[in-house]
């Protein structure tokens, strides 16, 4: 769950007082694009994307102007942009059009917990505006700090020293980065970057930093984000219907969190515990549609819910149905797995059946009322079924249900749907 | 002196060695010991741990106590209550709710100065608490486990500390050995463990570290207090990408890293473990090279490559560690620590290739089950039947539901606007069997009921004749009948359905209607004497008679027939309706005792329907003039039910809006009075004991649970129409030639209306409802539909079947919007088309004068505790399979007095 650009991050700048450019939004008028341009002489023209997309400057997808038209120009340029970086590609929602910020120096700060330290670090360096990853190690400051008594000025300022940072930048920055902690630490982030900060003169003689780009990420699972108030649908592009069905049963009490890897995939795999989850989706590679932990001892309601939602979406183009989990410690399995082979009895009396072989890996207390449950299922449904306990490798389950898949995909997917008097 | 105070780490870290990690000296106190999950696995933990835990909290439930196998467990509203008390103990184990957790662990750590370790189970919580946990254990100097972890165990020690490693058995994973293992996954903690069993490894103490974004004890810590640890001769670490605690680590021993989750670069967020997302610098291919290069390989271990060294090796698939493990221990001069429990190879416990061709590495044997799971299965496959588990089942329901948004319920997953389409008889079975009948169960179970109803018996005719003729209400009536049949009256056929049970139960037989050779069931001289007698039964012999004249098909009657001796009707009646359960009890969808009790059921269906004909239209030998071989050989139970209710016997035509009546009333959910009535019953009787609920006193319950508000309401929609059409000369409600202006009779209703509503205004009193328009869910919309009455609607379109009264209040509602009394067209509700429905059969009665108002009315609320008694039927059966004891009562603190 990630913010990036001004269009929201002046929003969340401003509620800490730290000072930002002016920033329009996408529905923003010639008029007030011109007056923009008057102000500050020059206005920067960025798309506006959902979720986590950096290195915009760097893919070209950052446009300047000194004029209306050429702002028009770049506007026309950039509002449905696309932007691939590592896997992912975004597509723009929109510009902003931000008033340009003279200076001489650009900072780089960031604020997150390092695995390192195991406290929130402070990662600093007067070399900004550029890749962090790019500046030699010497030039950037890392420094761990209490969380109890928060960003203070002393740790800027010995950073700052430490560095050789110029003299002029220092005071103005230890006077305005503490704010940061506030919005950090009190809005249920992971992580906040402004990247660059610029150090414009101010009419003191002095110089104030202002934040030229913003991101953040926040934690899930920390309900302050909830007093920002930001629009929902603002993190949605992140989930598929799916994925934010599922979502609609996160609570505490039972895992519920999946990913969708392949939408064209042919094994369904619930799997519980996150070893389970990370081992299996390996394994399966692009024959997993989704990735998931179930984990966690769900109780039966929730358990059926997350089954009915994942037969809803996915059994139909499955050839595998692939129950897959370790030596569950305190996942009741009788539970769980009466749960989903009632969501699956459901699923056929609703839908009439469909091929689909099933393959179940598990061990865990209730074991055998579980499996027996499930084989009970199989067998008045009339699936194909191999049932394994605790006693088989993980791993060669998983290949077990990758045979089955080829099987099923060389033709026993339309003896199976003859065997079960319905069209392949 | 601690590890900070020596300089090896710049953080503090109390641990030396993992021998002091679960210590048979360690003291527990639990933060919400009577959570859900707690209240499992803290008994387990304590038993297997020689009685560990001192106490645990939950606040507000002071005096309360956990059972154990080893003792109870106090409880008490806080940490400083327990202390009061006298406990001391220097390990807290954290089991609160995500948000709680940070306050829990500051009270364990300002109010026990004796705290030295503290482990976190609980999952989701917020980065944001966790690095203020962080922050104070360190500074007051506590070690910490977790969050989302599911803490430490010592198999040389046999203590396990905090959560559930090892599950309900922790003996059969951690066997005493001499492998250490630290796992990011508890799950797979647990999973290791028994797959190094496989190789003949054994552990000392194993720690599931948790893998959110801070680990509280991680890889640093665990290799060194690994290293001082003289009974640990190797480790396993499982570890997962993201974070870089495992950069720059450094063994004395042998240690197999098993890194995981190269695919989840793939990923733009966390599944399962929050920690496990990794950046360009610590994906799971940098944790492979930082491990390659701490244990001296140059590649990952496999089967077919296997690279190991003296100082480990790493491998990316969990069931390759004990192989790994056994090589680099060689090269170490180390063997095994015993032989190899079992092994890893694939071994089905249950599979079927459903009769199909599979390919050849599919095809792969069954192999047994290891122990005590054979024995376990053995014992469960002799189960007949689904056990469900028991929960309260106050306001909740396994039978019905109502969808708040359509206000369509369901009953066994089937929407009442199916069960419409059904008849009475197949509405029944469908709450009882959770499958409807199919036209041989039909016959089985109407031949059934007019068999009861015909062998009805005196006394409960005149004690219902008795009781209505006091006055009462239609549903005291039932009651009555209700009374008489119970326990006693269904000992025999309970008896005869165990037999039948025992005697088939294992013997392959999947369907009650099936060609089935029981020439091998041999029944002993117990299990015949409850099904034969010596004397022929002349109820039983009706019965028998008449599934032969239906041609209805059932092995259990097959098999009395062949028996010696003469069945007796309680075998009869068993058989019939073990006949119509057996497949769902074959499929585990239902419970023994519901096979059991289904007899009672039927009974119970035939005596209110029996009791609703007036005690002088029945006769020994025929019903409302009708006669019982008749009925007993032909008639349907809904024709039965219509018959007593209208005193003729129906033609098809009158008979489908009938039937659709009493399917579209079978239920409207747990919430209903008639319901809670039926529940509430139970409840009472305990289900726990299930075969001392009386089902004919929850049938009661239900029935006491109606009256003129609920059930006997129908009335008012039935009176609003005799108002508007009482004065036409309507004949046939059912004829489309009826020669009435329904629009101009619509409209004037609408305006004297409006202007009664605006009269009341006037002088501040409130409008009195239409019965049957408007409803508090589908409104608002310019026009409005009740998507059931559009359903049924429709139905009765395609049938070609027309009702005046629907048709009349279709126009009302348009008349009251075009006159300007409602603000939107609002919608004809399903009460309007159940007074329709029901007024159209009772029509031409009242029309000739042979029902009264009153009689109507009685008919009306009749006709409702037929369909209601399907649905309630269905709560009664559930409720005894899954409730608990008194479960339906209020606690006192949430009763209020009002003065």
């Amino acid at each position: 769950m990630n913010i990036t650009g001004m269009l929201y991050g002046a929003k969340l700048l401003k509620l800490v007082e730290f000072p930002t450019p002016k920033v329009l939004g996408p529905e923003a008028c010639e008029h007030s694009i011109k007056e923009l341009i008057a102000k500050c002489g020059e206005v920067f023209v960025k798309p506006v994307f959902r979720g986590g997309v950096g290195k915009k400057g760097k893919a070209g997808l950052v446009g300047r102007a000194k004029d209306l038209k050429t702002a028009l120009k770049e506007k026309e340029r950039l509002y449905f942009a696309e932007h691939r970086h590592g896997n992912t590609v975004a597509k723009a929602e929109g510009v902003t059009f931000e008033g340009a910020v003279p200076a001489d120096h650009e900072v780089y700060v960031s604020i997150a917990d390092s695995t390192r330290f195991r406290a929130p670090t402070l990662t600093i360096t007067h070399r900004g505006g550029m890749d962090i990853e790019e500046l030699p190690k010497d030039q950037i400051a890392e420094i761990p700090f209490d969380p109890f008594t928060g960003l203070k000025s002393f740790i800027i300022t010995n950073a700052l020293g430490d560095l050789k940072a110029p003299k002029e930048i220092i005071s103005p920055l230890a006077q305005n980065l503490p704010k940061l902690w506030d919005l950090f630490h009190h809005y249920g982030m992971t992580a906040l970057e402004l990247n660059p900060i610029r150090m414009t003169p101010t009419d003191r003689g002095g110089l104030m930093p202002v934040a030229c780009d913003f991101k953040c990420g926040f934690d899930r699972d920390d309900p302050r984000m909830k007093r920002l108030n930001l629009p929902n649908d603002l993190f949605a592009l992140d989930y598929s219907d799916f994925e934010q069905e599922i979502n609609q049963l996160r609570t505490y009490q039972g895992q519920s969190d999946v990913s969708v890897i392949n939408p064209n995939g042919t094994i369904l795999a619930p799997t519980f515990g996150g070893g389970a989850n990370s081992l299996v989706t390996e394994f399966l590679g692009d024959d997993a549609i989704i990735s998931s932990d179930f984990g966690g001892n769900p109780p039966y309601e929730k358990m059926r819910q997350v089954m009915r939602i994942c037969l809803k979406h996915w059994l139909k183009q499955s050839n595998v149905l692939f129950i897959i989990g370790g030596k569950a410690n305190n996942t009741d399995i009788f539970v769980t797995f009466r749960a989903m082979a009632d969501a699956l009895r459901e699923y056929f009396s609703q839908h009439g059946p469909t091929p689909v072989y099933v393959v179940i890996g598990r061990g865990g207390p209730n074991l055998s009322r579980g499996l027996l449950t499930f084989k009970d299922a199989c067998e008045s449904l009339g699936l194909p079924y191999r049932i394994f306990g605790f006693d088989s490798a993980m791993t060669d389950v998983v290949y077990y249900a990758q045979a089955a898949d080829r099987w099923m995909k060389s033709g026993g997917r339309e003896t199976l749907a003859r065997k079960l008097g319905i069209a392949g | 002196m601690s590890n900070q105070d020596n300089g090896k780490f710049k953080y503090f870290v109390g641990i030396n060695s993992l021998a002091e990690l679960a210590t048979c000296k360690d003291r527990v106190c639990v933060l919400n010991i009577l959570g859900n999950e707690s209240r499992s696995v803290s008994p387990v933990s304590h038993s297997y741990s020689g009685g560990n835990i001192v106490f645990g909290t939950s606040p507000g439930r002071k005096g309360e106590v956990l059972e154990t196998p080893s003792g109870p467990i106090p409880v008490y509203n806080n940490v400083r209550e327990g202390l009061d008390a006298g406990h001391k103990f220097n390990v807290g184990v954290v089991h609160l709710p995500p948000a709680a957790v940070r306050d829990g662990v500051y009270e364990l750590i300002r109010v026990n100065r004796d705290i030295e370790k503290i482990i976190i189970l609980t999952e989701k919580v917020s980065v944001h608490d966790a690095r203020e946990i962080r922050a104070l254990a360190q500074q007051r100097s506590v070690d910490m486990f977790g969050p989302n972890c599911l803490g430490v165990a010592d198999a040389w020690n046999h203590v396990r500390l905090g959560g559930a490693l090892g599950g309900d058995r922790p003996e059969e994973s951690l066997r005493k050995g001499s492998v250490a293992i630290y796992s990011n996954s508890g799950n797979f903690t647990t999973t290791i463990a028994s797959y190094l069993a496989a190789g003949g490894w054994g552990t000392t103490t194993s720690i599931s570290s948790g893998k959110d974004v801070y680990i509280c004890f991680a890889p640093p810590e665990f290799a060194h207090a690994f290293d001082n640890d003289a009974r640990s001769k190797a480790a396993v670490m499982y570890i997962e990408p993201g974070g870089y605690y495992e950069q720059n680590l450094a063994f004395k021993k042998p240690v197999i890293a098993c890194v995981v989750g190269r695919w989840k670069a793939k990923l733009t967020r966390a599944v399962g473990h929050a920690g496990a997302m990794g950046g360009s610098g610590d994906s799971a291919e940098a944790k492979e090279k930082w491990f390659l290069e701490a244990l001296k390989v140059d590649g990952i271990y496999t089967p077919e490559t296997p690279i190991v060294s003296q100082a480990g090796a790493v491998v990316t698939n969990i069931s390759h560690i004990p192989a790994a493990l056994t090589a680099v221990m060689k090269l170490n001069g180390v063997e095994p620590d015993f032989p190899p429990v079992g092994d890893l190879t694939l071994k089905p416990w249950f599979g079927s290739n459903q009769g199909m061709p599979v390919s050849p590495e599919l095809d792969i044997p069954l192999v047994e089950p290891l122990q005590p799971y054979h024995d376990q299965i053995a014992e469960l496959s002799k189960q007949i039947g689904a056990v469900f588990p028991r929960e309260s089942m106050k306001d909740r329901s396994g039978s019905s539901i109502m969808d708040a948004k359509t206000q369509v319920t369901r009953v066994s997953g089937v929407s009442i606007l199916d069960t419409a389409r059904y008849p009475l008889e197949s509405n029944y079975c469908l709450a009882l069997v959770r499958e409807h009948n199919d036209a041989n169960d039909n016959a089985l179970f109407n031949t059934a009921i007019a068999s009861c109803i015909v062998y009805n018996g005196g006394p409960a005719r005149h004690a219902a004749q008795a009781v209505r003729d006091a006055g009462n209400a239609p549903n005291t009536v039932l009651a009555t009948a209700c009374a008489l049949v119970g326990p006693a009256h269904v000992a025999g056929t309970a008896k005869a359905v165990d037999v039948l049970l025992d005697l088939f139960g294992h013997s392959g037989l999947q369907s009650g209607e099936q060609d089935f050779d029981f020439s091998h069931i041999k029944a002993d001289a117990d299990q015949l004497a409850a099904l034969t007698g010596r004397e022929p039964d002349p109820k039983a012999q009706a019965i028998l008679a008449g599934l032969k004249a239906r041609g209805a098909k059932s092995v259990f009657a097959d098999y009395l027939r062949s028996l010696p001796g003469e069945p007796t009707a309680d075998a009869a009646l068993a058989a019939i309706t073990t006949t119509i359960a057996w497949s769902a009890l074959m499929k585990k969808k239902i419970s023994r005792n519901t096979v059991r009790n289904f007899p009672w059921y039927a009974k119970l269906f035939a005596a209110i329907v029996a009791a609703s004909a007036d005690g002088g239209k029945q006769e020994d030998g025929s019903f409302c003039g009708m006669a019982g071989k008749d009925l007993i050989d032909k008639w349907s139970s809904t024709e039965i039910a219509y018959l007593a209710l209208l005193g003729e016997k129906p033609s098809p035509e009158k008979l489908f809006p009938f039937q659709v009546l009493l399917g579209l009333i079978i239920s409207n959910g747990p919430g209903t009075i008639s319901a809670q009535g039926a529940k509430g019953a139970v409840s009472a009787d305990g289900p726990e004991t299930p075969e001392r609920v009386q089902i004919n006193k929850a049938m009661i319950g239900f029935l006491t649970h109606t009256g003129f508000a609920h059930g006997g309401n129908g009335f008012e929609g039935i009176q609003f129409l005799i108002r508007q059409f009482g004065g036409t000369n309507l004949k046939d409600a059912g004829a489309t030639g009826h020669g009435l202006d329904l629009v101009a009779m619509a409209t004037k209703f609408a305006t004297a209306f409006g202007a009664e509503k605006k009269a009341r205004k006037g002088v501040g009193e409130g409008t009195q409802n239409i019965p049957g328009i408007n409803h508090p869910v589908f409104k608002n919309q310019l026009v409005n539909k009740d998507p059931r009455e559009v359903y049924l609607s429709q139905l009765f379109k395609e049938r070609g079947e027309a009702n005046v009264f629907h048709d009349f209040y279709s126009a009302v509602v348009q008349a009251l919007y075009d006159t300007g009394v409602t603000a939107n067209v609002f919608c004809v509700n399903i009460d309007a088309v159940i007074a329709a429905l029901l007024l159209k059969l009772l029509w031409p009665r009242y029309r000739s004068g042979a029902f009264s108002e009153s009689a109507l009315e009685n008919a009306a609320f009749t006709a409702f505790l037929f369909g209601r008694m399907v649905g309630c039927a269905g709560e009664i059966d559930d409720h005894i399979n899954r409730g608990r004891n008194m479960d339906t009562r209020t606690a006192a603190s949430q009763c209020t007095f009002v003065s």
